[in-house]
């Protein structure tokens, strides 16, 4: 688990900023993390945020193809589960990283850098 | 009677997944994985990111070695000469013997090889596995001359990655386009010609003779052009490994025979991947699988069958391949009756869908189509009707009609 690496929440819009079943690249310059990140909004409504970039090879997750709860690459459809990030199918071996969306009042809240916790 | 032990011969992709989805399912007998490489490992780096040095061993590891100790699942180093179907289980070349409740054959194909004069010469370079991409790597520096055979699949990726390192690479197939059962005329024509950008020659060809000169290899072509070279690679296909099974008695025809549960003609002998093929009901035999995808379908069935869990569906079949920077994509069938539709970007066709003719889609493939082909998926696998009006809109996201 990754403590005190946060950095501050950032504002990204209101809850119906995505469709569900939708995604957004997040830009560094956004986020104010290192590495892009991608916003998913579940096709169950419910946002989520993975490191953009598929830990297999390079292709962007927020490109990719939502089902439910989770994310399948676009480029060889590995699928990692949105709300914790876990790979859930091959060529991929390794976990997405998650960051911490908060939803507060109806505003997107995304603590770049910090982990989900599963609720 | 419960199983206690299970055996998988080959650690290849297919392998791997019947142990990994064994253990998923909850299969907590022996379980060992038979192969000469030990740690299973993935192969379409092989010519891509593993070739350009871009990935190294762990990199293509299908899971982290500590995986196996996790799970219980272990890796027998050796190579199986003799399948023992009466006392069931398998005779390893340095003479062990490895005994079990069920068998799984998951042994793969070889590089097929070119059946003229020369084409079995010790120096004709293949790719299968990660000993063969390292002699290729090696012998891949800047400038030399790479004349590949077959510009299916991985000869052209190859050719892809050796231009990269800097090699002159000569590509020959006797077809022109090669590749046209996989993603229709247009496409393949469009891929063929991102050879020539990239510098690559391309001969329209038979070769009929390898010879070893003082510095390298000479190719003589049916037309009577010769061609020199200092390496050669032939990427023609595969044959399925089912030599093993052949003398043990079990049928087969091209491949291991097997039924929709992935089990051969003995009851408690299964086959996946590559070397398998599936005879169904009715005795006719459909093609064998030689994709990823498939090796993983077939894998995950097997796990299932031998459990006597329900069947996982699996959908129409798919591949990708990877090459000069852009990403293609196949799924469903290219070649049955019926109709193409193209899309394009301005001239250029990204994609083809293959429709029957009652509208139903049969295949689908694309150049760098994002998620096309993803959808196009959906739409096979669901039975949409899609107007082709619509297919062939590169306006319209083909998302949006497989919902
Ligand atoms: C270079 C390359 C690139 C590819 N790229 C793509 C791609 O981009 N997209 C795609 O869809 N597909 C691709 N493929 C195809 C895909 O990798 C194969 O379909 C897949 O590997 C098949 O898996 P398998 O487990 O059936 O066979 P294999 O991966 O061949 O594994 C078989 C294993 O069995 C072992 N074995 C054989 N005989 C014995 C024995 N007697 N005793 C013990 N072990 C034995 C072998 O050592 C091997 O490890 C590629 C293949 C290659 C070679
Ligand atoms: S890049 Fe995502 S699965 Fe390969």
């Amino acid at each position: 688990m990754r403590e005190g690496t946060g950095l501050p929440a950032v504002d990204l819009g209101t809850t119906e900023m995505l469709e569900p079943g939708t995604a957004l690249l997040i830009p560094t310059e956004t986020s104010g993390y290192q590495e892009d990140i991608g916003l998913f909004r579940a096709e169950t409504g419910s946002y989520y945020a993975l490191d953009d970039e598929c830990p297999h090879e390079v292709a962007s997750l927020s490109e990719g193809w939502i089902e439910g709860e989770e994310i399948e690459c676009p480029l060889h459809s590995s699928r990692f589960c949105l709300p914790d990030g876990r790979v859930l199918c091959l060529p991929a071996v390794r976990d997405a990283r998650t960051h911490r969306i908060e939803v507060r009042e109806d505003r997107v809240l995304l603590y770049p850098g910090t982990a989900a916790t599963r609720t | 009677m419960s199983i206690e032990s299970i055996l998988v011969i080959g650690g290849g992709l297919a392998g791997f997944t019947v142990a990994q989805n064994l253990r998923a399912r909850g299969y907590a007998g022996a379980l060992s994985i038979i192969d000469p490489a030990g740690i299973p490992y993935d192969r379409p780096p092989l010519s891509k990111a593993y070739l350009l040095g871009q990935k190294d061993t762990a990199g293509i590891a299908l899971a982290p070695a500590e995986w196996y100790a996790e799970h219980r699942v272990e890796l027998i180093r050796g190579t199986v000469r003799k399948l023992d179907t009466e006392y069931l289980g398998v005779e390893l070349a340095d003479g062990r013997r490895v005994h079990a409740d069920r068998l799984v054959l998951a042994t793969g194909g070889s590089p097929r090889p070119l059946p003229i004069p020369g084409g079995d010469l010790e120096t004709v370079l293949a790719l299968r596995n990660k000993e063969d991409a390292d002699v290729l790597r090696e012998k891949t520096t800047p400038g030399m001359r790479l004349v590949i055979v077959g510009a299916g699949l991985i000869g052209a990726e190859v050719a892809s990655s050796a231009r990269t390192l800097g090699a002159e690479v000569t590509l020959i197939d006797p077809v022109d386009p090669p590749l046209v059962p996989a993603v229709g005329q247009a496409l393949a024509r469009r891929l063929h010609a991102m050879h020539l950008d990239a510098g690559i020659t391309l001969v329209h060809g038979t070769p009929v003779d390898i010879s070893k000169t003082t510095h390298g290899h000479s190719l003589i072509l049916d037309d009577g052009r010769s061609i020199d070279c200092d390496e050669v690679l032939v990427g023609i296909g595969i044959v399925p490994n089912t030599a093993l099974a052949q003398a043990a008695g079990l049928e087969t025809e091209n491949g291991m025979l097997v039924d929709e549960n992935q089990r051969t003609s003995n009851p408690l002998i299964y086959a996946v991947g590559d070397m398998a093929r599936t005879r169904n009901p009715d005795g006719s035999l459909e093609r064998r699988g030689e994709h990823w995808e498939y090796a993983m379908n077939t894998g995950a069935t097997a796990a299932a069958a031998i459990l006597e869990q329900e069947l996982p569906v699996h959908g129409a079949s798919w591949f990708w391949s990877d090459r000069h920077g852009t990403h293609v994509e196949g799924v469903g069938d290219m070649n049955g009756v019926g109709a193409t539709v193209l899309r394009l970007a301005g001239e250029d066709p990204i994609a083809a869908f293959h429709l029957a003719e009652d509208g139903r889609m049969l295949g689908a493939a694309s150049i760098d189509g994002g998620l096309t082909i993803r959808a196009a998926r959906r739409i096979i696998d669901r039975g949409i009707i899609v107007p082709p009006e619509s297919l062939a809109d590169p306006g319209i996201a083909l998302k949006k009609l497989a919902r």
